[in-house]
């Protein structure tokens, strides 16, 4: 508590040095923000996502577009030495060689195609488009290329002269995804979730591919669903394509995560795929046209065989998305570029990485946007809460303390942590530890300005007010700043947290796929939870009032029934249930089975707290009701059980809680709640780290949920006690 | 000479070997006010329970407002009768009882809603009377812990009146008041008492024997040692161990 001296006593000086700190703070902040937003000169964005990749006929270069506009190029034979292309302004999204190996062609969202030199680097044509560009396509023949853009229309020009040849279009959705046959005879190109494939020659439209019913009279997905046939063709958008060698085929890849193989004579799905986890950014058919390979935004490589579309290999390595693929110079040979900013070389044998080419090699670009954003905002909230204090309310204090307390943890914590995953040398991440070190330092300082008691003083409480005015300001300022440190150290726990699972390297893309899938089991794990609890509940109240009974045959009773549940584990009373009711011809459905196993287990365990709630009420209470003239069981339903419950929320709520997670139990009876569905899709995929992490995700989430909600109860509850 | 409204006869009670009253008669007439006091442990509090069978009588016959128990009979078959008979005699007690679930109001109206099956609206008319009647009007919705001692036992004597009782019985209700409270809760018995209410009071409250009691009884070692008029016993006793009881507390 503080004396009533130091209230008085507040020092000016202090409290003007705290002000003058956060205002400089505020200036800098504000100038660093304004000097980035203007393009300033630091430029800490390193990493250079790959898009695009090509490997030359004769296998002496490989190229790499970049989302900074660069092509890089590896000169395979020279030690893997490295040139840069830059001349687009912006993103490239396509690169192809000529099958001479002689130029190399580059497509960027700047809307320029560009053709080059290899030998020189120089540009030998430039082809102007008008429109931001999605993809690139180039006839294996080298005769014609065509790209796709935001115009959605497909354009064909002849690679020699550099004239436009058709243009076709536009299609009615967004058009993805651009390919060209061997000879250049036909296009295809995503409209939306279906393919429109035309006579690249004519420009005369030949198919469209898209989804329908094996049951070809049915056209909605839900009639096709109802008559039990299967609903072929994809769902969302086609964001990569790609015709076989010999032209029968055509590979489509989707939003939806899946790979279709369709026949192009028929149009029909030939073969359907699972595909990747995520969005498939990549594909292509190898020359023999027997296998093919996919990239996509779930950070694997998948090779195919083409007959049945079966996946015969998964390569995983890479950081971020696979944005191309290609197949290596030698038959045990592939090669991939990531948004990761790498180039890999593998060994098909053993999917193994034997190379790492780097297109920029450093740290995540996240720091430059992040840092420049949070010196904006907080030189905004900055100014505001010195608004506040100049003003002398204790808003601007604690805006100012939950500012520079707070704030640093969760923009500066989170990417410090991503510096780990990307393989960074020591020496690369102290070029900016320092600064950050000292920026650290100096909101430490501010802190501790605005911490001194003196200070914390001036804003709790003017020094009009009566002291008991102060005093409750005061107290009212401490818990309110307790609450901005305990917050505090809830996200930097949830930091540390976060860097461990980094480090358990999971796979986020298989998460996110199967995310939606483990969430439904939440639903299940929920009900059961609810309707045993309920069934328990049910159960302990009637077996505390047989317990506390003199009725011999109530009390033998339940007696019995808390001493033979409780002496025996739940997973084995859940076997019994499970295995026993079929015997004696009582099949119940599992979901019945699981409930009752677990109501009647918590049933048990409740009893003694709904006794120790009855047992809790005092006999004046039940004096005091009889005086009245009631009977036993309006004394038990209006006076006794009201008050008992109010005993026992907080314990059931406790079982509650510790009820949602052994409903996990349950899982043995194949019920498809949240552990049963991490379980079965973990195993499928040799990832069951991963998705047991989700299931936990979702208990302590519900966990969480239910705890705010028990405490609003017991809050209501309690409102006979306020004084 | 009017007929009695509490007629008690023969009343024995054993608490296992402990021969607590023993054998006692007792007859109150309508609008009396009888007050019971002395020493403790002589079974005052244990005489007034066994007039509404809080505490099982071990012989003897008790008679409310025309309503014979005999205690001889098992009282398991008489339940029914107990229950009658418990809603002819409202019960003050020491630690007042109130149910702190619910409201003052409610408090009032629960037992004449579920007992006799009064509607709300009436329930709550005449619990706002007996409210008023108490001076607590303004208390109508708070729960008893917000309530002060004396607050809470005139609730508690609200509550019994509600049931419109032919008797009252008080079983120390002023003892565990802080004194300044005391005053309160005495001046609506007084009105009760002035009102005509028949009342068995157990007390320490001399004061209240004397001013408004019509007979005193002086309870000792599970029987009558004297029953006098106040003026009587307080100033002239016969008997020694009114005498020696007397000279403790005066």
């Amino acid at each position: 508590m503080l004396s009533n001296d130091s209230v008085a006593r507040s020092d000016s000086r202090a409290i003007n040095l705290t002000f003058i700190l956060i205002a400089v703070t505020v200036v800098l902040s504000l100038l660093y923000a304004i000097q980035h937003y203007a393009g300033g000169p630091i430029q800490l964005a390193v990493v250079s996502r790959v898009q695009d990749l090509a490997l030359s006929p004769d296998n002496a270069t490989l190229a790499a577009g970049a989302n900074d506009g660069n092509v890089y190029l590896w000169h395979t034979q020279q030690g893997w030495e490295r040139s840069i292309l830059s001349k687009h302004k912006r993103s490239i999204i396509g690169v192809a060689f000529t099958p001479d190996s002689g130029t190399l062609i580059s497509a960027s969202r700047d809307g320029e195609i560009r053709l080059w030199d290899v030998e020189t680097g120089n540009v030998r044509e430039m082809i102007q488009t008008g429109t931001k560009l999605n993809d690139l396509s180039l006839a294996d023949d080298g005769s014609v290329l065509s790209v796709v853009g935001e115009d959605n229309k497909v354009h064909i020009f002849e690679v020699a002269s550099g004239e436009l040849i058709q243009s076709l279009g536009p299609t009615s959705n967004t058009a993805l995804a651009v390919a060209l046959d061997a000879q250049g005879t036909l296009v295809a190109a995503g409209n939306g979730a279906s393919i429109e494939i035309w006579d690249a020659r004519t420009g005369d439209p030949l198919q469209t591919l898209t989804n329908y019913c094996e049951d070809e009279t049915l056209e909605t997905r839900a009639a096709c669903e109802e008559a039990d046939e299967d609903w072929l063709g994809h769902e969302k958008e086609v964001t990569a394509l790609a015709f076989s060698p010999d032209g029968t085929l055509l590979a489509s890849g989707s939003a939806d995560t899946t790979i279709i193989f369709w026949a192009l004579e028929t149009g029909d799905v030939e073969w359907p795929s699972i595909g990747h986890w995520s969005t498939v950014k990549t594909m292509t058919f190898h020359p023999d046209g027997r296998s093919m390979l996919s990239g996509g935004e779930d950070n694997k490589i998948r090779n195919w065989r083409v007959p049945g579309g079966k996946s015969t290999a998964i390569f995983e390595g890479h950081l971020s998305g696979v944005n191309g693929v290609a197949f290596g110079w030698g038959p045990e040979m592939i090669l991939s570029g990531g948004a990761d900013g790498t180039v890999r070389v593998w060994e098909t044998a053993n999917q193994k990485v034997t190379f790492i080419a780097w297109t920029k090699k450093g740290l995540q670009p996240v720091w430059g946007s992040l840092l420049r954003t949070w010196m904006l905002v907080s030189g905004i909230v900055g100014l505001v809460s010195l608004l506040g204090l100049r003003r002398a309310q204790p808003w601007g204090h604690l805006l100012a303390l939950f500012l520079y307390v707070v704030g640093p943890i969760v923009v500066l914590g989170l990417p410090l942590l991503e510096v780990f995953i990307y393989p960074l040398s020591l020496g690369e991440q102290l070029s900016i530890g320092w600064p950050l070190l000292l920026l650290l330092g100096w909101y430490g300082m501010v802190v501790y300005a605005l911490m001194r008691q003196s200070v914390a003083v001036s804003y709790e409480a003017p020094e009009s007010s009566t002291l008991s005015e102060q005093l409750m300001a005061s107290q009212r300022t401490r818990k309110l700043r307790n609450a901005i440190f305990i917050i505090a150290v809830w996200f930097l726990i949830m930091v540390v947290l976060y860097s461990v699972l980094r480090r358990f390297n999971l796979d986020v893309a298989f998460m996110r796929h199967f995310f939606s899938f483990i969430m439904g089991g939440a639903w299940m794990t929920l009900r059961i939870s609810a309707l045993s609890i309920g069934l328990a509940v049910v159960l302990a109240l009637l077996g505390a009032l047989g317990r506390l009974s003199k009725n011999p045959i109530a009390n033998g009773v339940s007696g019995f029934y808390i001493s033979l549940i409780r002496g025996t584990p739940l997973l084995v009373q859940i076997y019994i249930w499970y295995l026993g009711l079929p015997r004696v011809n009582v099949v119940l459905p599992a979901q019945v089975a699981g409930t009752l196993a677990l109501g009647v287990n918590y049933g048990a365990y409740m009893t003694e707290i709904f006794r120790a709630g009855i047992q809790a009420i005092g006999k004046g209470q039940y004096e005091a009701a009889e005086a009245l003239g009631m009977s036993r069981t309006q004394l038990y339903r209006r006076i006794v059980l009201p008050q008992a419950f109010r005993i026992v929320i907080p314990p059931i709520g406790n079982q509650f809680i510790a009820m949602m997670k052994d409903s996990s139990l349950v899982s043995v009876m194949s019920i498809w709640e949240l552990s049963y569905r991490a379980q079965k899709i973990g195993r499928q995929n040799f990832r069951s780290l991963e998705t047991f992490m989700i299931a936990a995700a979702f208990y302590w989430l519900l966990t969480v949920i239910f705890q705010f909600l028990q405490g609003q109860l017991e809050e209501y509850m309690a409102r006979s006690e306020r004084r | 000479m009017t007929e009695p409204i509490i007629r008690v006869r023969d009343l024995h009670k054993y608490f296992g070997p402990l021969h607590v009253i023993q054998g006692v008669d007792l007859d109150v007439t309508p609008g009396e006010v009888v007050v019971i006091i002395g020493p403790s442990g002589a079974g005052k509090s244990t005489f007034l329970r066994c007039l509404n069978f809080l505490e099982e009588p071990s012989a003897g016959t008790i008679e409310i407002d025309k309503l014979k128990i005999d205690a001889q009979e098992p009282l398991r078959r008489q339940r029914r009768h107990i229950r009658e008979l418990r809603q002819k005699a409202g019960m003050v007690f020491q630690q007042f009882n109130l149910f702190p679930h619910m409201t003052a109001l409610e408090n009032i109206i629960e037992a004449p809603m579920t007992v006799k099956g009064l509607s709300k609206q009436r329930a709550t008319e005449k619990a706002e009377e007996l409210l008023d009647w108490v001076g607590l009007s303004d208390k109508r919705d708070e729960y008893p812990s917000r309530l002060s001692g004396g607050q809470q036992q005139r609730v508690a004597i609200a509550r019994a009146l509600c049931m419109e009782p032919k008797i009252m019985l008080f079983d120390e209700p002023t003892s565990a008041l802080d004194p300044e409270l005391i005053a309160e809760v005495v001046e609506v018995m007084e009105r009760l008492a002035s009102e005509g209410m028949t009342m068995v009071v157990v007390t320490h409250e001399i004061h209240f024997a004397r001013d408004v009691s019509d007979r005193v009884i002086l309870m000792a070692d599970g029987g009558w040692a004297e029953i006098a008029p106040p003026n009587k016993l307080f100033t002239d006793p016969e008997e020694e161990r009114t005498r020696q009881f007397l000279a403790h507390i005066l």
